[in-house]
């Protein structure tokens, strides 16, 4: 099986090569053909990939450890589940992994404009295929993941036992998939760029490719959170660790970009910021992946240095050259038709919201790389830990979401006073309601206050949205609530869609401030029986259970949980130690409510004197993190819906397209 | 907002304007992230470097990268205070990828404190992957006094490069092709 799937690697790099070569050509020819040869081979390199991968899955679930990647990162006890999740556990399975995202994609994309888009489709096919061509030459000659060893171990090393945890395999495909579908809709561009069609047509075909990115990589940053908050056992979700950095600045590029899109639908401006967008956002990938694997920056979690990062840089750099020389070349194509009218209007709210994204990536991009510019600048590394990532990005984010509550209700073009009064005096009152009820209720916080009426303030914005389309259908429609409320949102799934995200991104923020601000940490050493306190709760060690099978040995502590005198609960943090990596980890015990978690982590536990030492945390609000994850999966299905005017406004910029085709070809 | 600044904003262009708001939130990111450098940021040295540039680094912040001297270790559950000794990385044979900075040391090895190691103290939770002869992160503040000089920690952290890297031992060289 193994030699089949690197046998297939091999085909597949030679296929993509024949396919790059083969749509330029065609293209350059004009030979429909040669275009229709390429498009075969995108699904040829397809079949390969699919293949290798099996064959490798294979490898795994047989427990071939004459296989290397095999040996080392899977066993003859590892649960079948994260077996499969070996794949994508180690350096070389990943990027094979990869490779099969992106050429799956691929083959989608192409599978979905079998008839459209003909002129742009031959360059699309030649940037995804180079892409992918990057991607198999590594997994052909730098990291292969079939290498077999000269004997067969007996048994394998095991899968780090950080990675043995439900959220972890899943929350790497998640982020692949949002780093990955990325690709698309820069490929879209550069065809846009090279063919010169820079008109709306490749911003609409590719809004769902962008709004899949955007998705996954939101779905990759929260189980990520997620996991790290499970099983790091810190109490905490997030650190500004550099791999969590390179997984937040694509968000942040691609955020701004579904926002900036919109005003190039309606206003025609923007056409070189959003090509920027764009490109960003696929270099931030690239250079996110080159991060992760270099070992340029020591990280928690990352690879081990691997001869990969000087090829990484060279195709982060080779794509930036290309891309931006494309941009320049056809800026005097891309004049904006329009400008802004005024400062108080939706599109300068949309600007804005822009420049803070961009100035969250770039912070988050800075002190990411200060180490290695401070080096090379002044021959000693300096790092900015977590303090820098929030003192600069706190505030910038307090300021989007001001923008995420003005955007939506703020008129086009130029808002009069009388509409602002009108718009902004309910979601305002919103605003200081939520800010006076948090203080009320004990969250005094000058800078957590903010935030929470600035999330009042847009909730206000967003049910008024709902509320006055709604009353408007009734009003002139004479439907019923239901009806009006669930027409309104079916005429305009990306607008009411979008306003559902901004909810989750709303009750995120309620989370983090609440946990940020508002956490209380307690750690103490106890013996079996005593009782300690930990803010409202009152926890009590009653002793420690040996458990265990042949894959890890486990010391389960039990604590009973009491409120006001009340037992509400027992909790057992545990301690593991897994047996084939020789390694303890921390299974933390956490007590979600809506109102704050409490999170226990058992410490230490020495055998001798009976002392355990447990680390308590209380986290208000901590779950509306993951609550507002939940919606803004929902509010995404919304916006993805199918849309009659959308495919209208689509046809209407492809006919209009074809139109200037023919006057340019006159 | 006053209200002569009203007015003369008033006679701007939109674009006027507008560059006024970018003007603001470029200037504010660039304060935020210059005082957030000048505040939060904090040397980042390996063992071997940190010898070199010791005198500087008195009462400064500072991380640490270097290897848990064997035997040093002395850790008292009860009150969770933690005493060891930081030393160099020793390059194992053949097992590249090992130091978690990929900068090369000065070559300082015949310098008298390097073979003490640096004392560091720390007061909490046991990091689960601490141990002898493996590989940390030390985050905290160099005190200099008179009952010596010892690095207060805030923070310990484990690295293990090899963490997403399987191991196997002492077989990597024997790796063979197809």
């Amino acid at each position: 099986m193994t030699h089949l799937g690197s046998l297939s690697l091999y085909l597949a790099l030679v296929i993509t090569a024949y396919a790059i070569f083969t749509s330029l050509w065609g293209v350059l020819r004009r030979q429909e053909a040669w275009i229709a040869s390429a498009t075969q081979g995108v699904y040829a390199v397809w079949g390969c990939v699919v293949v290798a991968s099996i064959a490798l899955l294979h490898a795994l679930l047989t427990e071939d450890f004459n296989v290397e990647y095999v040996a080392g990162y899977s066993s003859s006890t590892l649960p079948i589940q994260y077996k499969f999740a070996a794949f994508w556990g180690g350096q070389k399975g990943s990027l094979l992994f990869w490779t099969l995202i992106l050429v799956c994609f691929t083959a989608i994309v192409h599978f979905q404009n079998r008839d459209k888009n003909r002129e742009l489709m031959p360059y699309v096919t030649a940037t995804l295929m180079t892409i992918s061509f990057f991607f198999l030459g590594m997994l052909c000659f730098i990291t292969p993941p079939f290498e077999r060893l000269a004997f067969t171990p007996a048994e394998g090393s095991d899968l780090n036992p950080l990675l043995q945890n439900y959220w972890m395999t899943i929350h790497p495909p998640a982020l692949y998939l949002g780093f990955i579908s990325a690709a698309i809709p820069f490929a879209f561009a550069i065809a846009a760029l090279a063919t010169g069609k820079l008109g709306d047509v490749w911003i609409r075909t590719t809004r769902r490719w962008a709004l899949t990115s955007w998705f996954f990589l939101s779905m990759g940053n929260l189980l990520g959170a997620r996991w790290a908050y499970e099983v790091l056992g810190w109490g905490g979700y997030w650190a500004w660790d550099p791999v969590e950095n390179a997984a937040i600045m694509p968000w942040f590029t691609a955020t701004a970009y579904l926002h900036s899109v919109m005003i190039q639908e309606k206003k025609n401006m923007l056409k070189v910021w959003n090509m920027v967008l764009v490109i960003l956002t696929f270099a931030l990938t690239i250079f996110g992946t080159f991060l992760t694997r270099s070992g340029v920056i020591s990280s928690v979690h990352s690879f081990t240095q691997s001869g990969l990062g000087p090829y990484f840089m060279a195709f982060l750099l080779l794509t930036l050259i290309v891309s931006l020389g494309l941009l320049f070349y056809r800026l005097p194509d891309l004049k904006s038709e329009n400008e802004l009218d005024s400062i108080v209007s939706r599109e300068s709210a949309f600007l804005l919201n822009n420049l803070v994204l961009i100035g969250l990536a770039f912070a988050t991009f800075w002190g990411t790389i200060f180490p290695i510019l401070s080096e090379w600048v002044r021959g000693i590394k300096i790092t900015v830990g977590p303090p820098f990532f929030n003192q600069v990005n706190g505030p910038l984010g307090v300021l989007l979401l001001f923008l995420t509550g003005v955007g939506p209700i703020i008129a086009w073009r130029r808002a009069s006073l009388k509409s602002l009064r009108r718009n902004f005096i309910v979601p305002l009152s919103c605003g200081l309601l939520a800010g006076v009820l948090f203080f009320v209720f004990g969250y005094r916080d000058y800078y957590a206050v903010t935030v929470f009426s600035l999330a009042g303030f847009v909730l206000g914005t967003i049910f008024s949205e709902f509320y006055r389309g709604t009353r408007a259908r009734q009003a002139m429609l004479h439907e019923t609530p239901p009806q009006a409320f669930s027409k309104l949102v079916g005429k305009n799934p990306r607008r009411y869609g979008g306003y559902v995200v901004h909810i989750g991104v709303v009750l995120i923020c309620i989370g983090v401030a609440g946990s940020s601000f508002f956490k209380i940490e307690k750690q103490i050493t106890v013996e079996k029986g005593q009782t300690f306190e930990v803010g409202r709760y009152s926890l009590e060690y009653t002793g420690i259970t040996d458990t265990g099978d042949d894959h890890y040995t486990a010391q389960i502590a039990r604590i009973n949980v009491f409120v006001d005198g009340e037992q509400i609960d027992t909790v057992f943090p545990e301690k593991r130690f897994y047996i084939k990596q020789e390694q303890p980890t921390t299974e933390v015990s956490i007590r979600p409510t809506l109102l704050e978690d409490l999170y226990v982590v058992l410490g230490s536990y020495d055998v001798p004197s009976g002392l355990a030492t447990f680390q308590v945390f209380v986290n208000p609000l901590l779950s509306w993190i993951w609550i507002g994850g939940i919606v803004l999966i929902f509010g995404t299905c919304i916006t993805m819906a199918p849309n009659p005017a959308e495919r209208y406004e689509l046809a209407l910029a492809r006919s209009s397209q074809m139109i200037d085709g023919e006057s340019v070809a006159d | 907002m006053g209200k002569g600044n009203t007015l003369a904003l008033g006679r701007m262009t939109a674009k006027g304007k507008f560059f006024v708001g970018v003007v603001l939130i470029v200037g504010a990111v660039g304060y935020l992230m210059y005082t957030g450098i000048r505040e939060t940021s904090s040397y980042y040295l390996t063992i071997e470097e940190f010898f070199v540039h010791k005198e500087a680094m008195a009462n400064e912040g500072i991380r640490v990268a270097g290897r848990v001297q064997k035997g040093s270790i002395d850790w008292n559950p009860k009150d969770l205070n933690l005493n060891f000794t930081m030393v160099a990385f020793k390059e194992k044979e053949g097992a590249k990828g090992k130091t978690p900075t990929p900068i090369a040391a000065p070559q300082q090895s015949e310098h008298d404190e390097q073979l003490e190691g640096l004392a560091i103290h720390y007061q909490g939770i046991l990091p689960d992957m601490f141990a002898e002869d493996r590989d940390v992160i030390v985050e905290g503040e160099y005190i200099t006094g008179a009952n010596g000089n010892v690095l207060e920690a805030t923070a310990v952290l484990t690295t293990c490069p090899s963490k997403y890297e399987a191991e196997i031992e002492g077989q990597e060289t024997a790796a063979a092709g197809y």
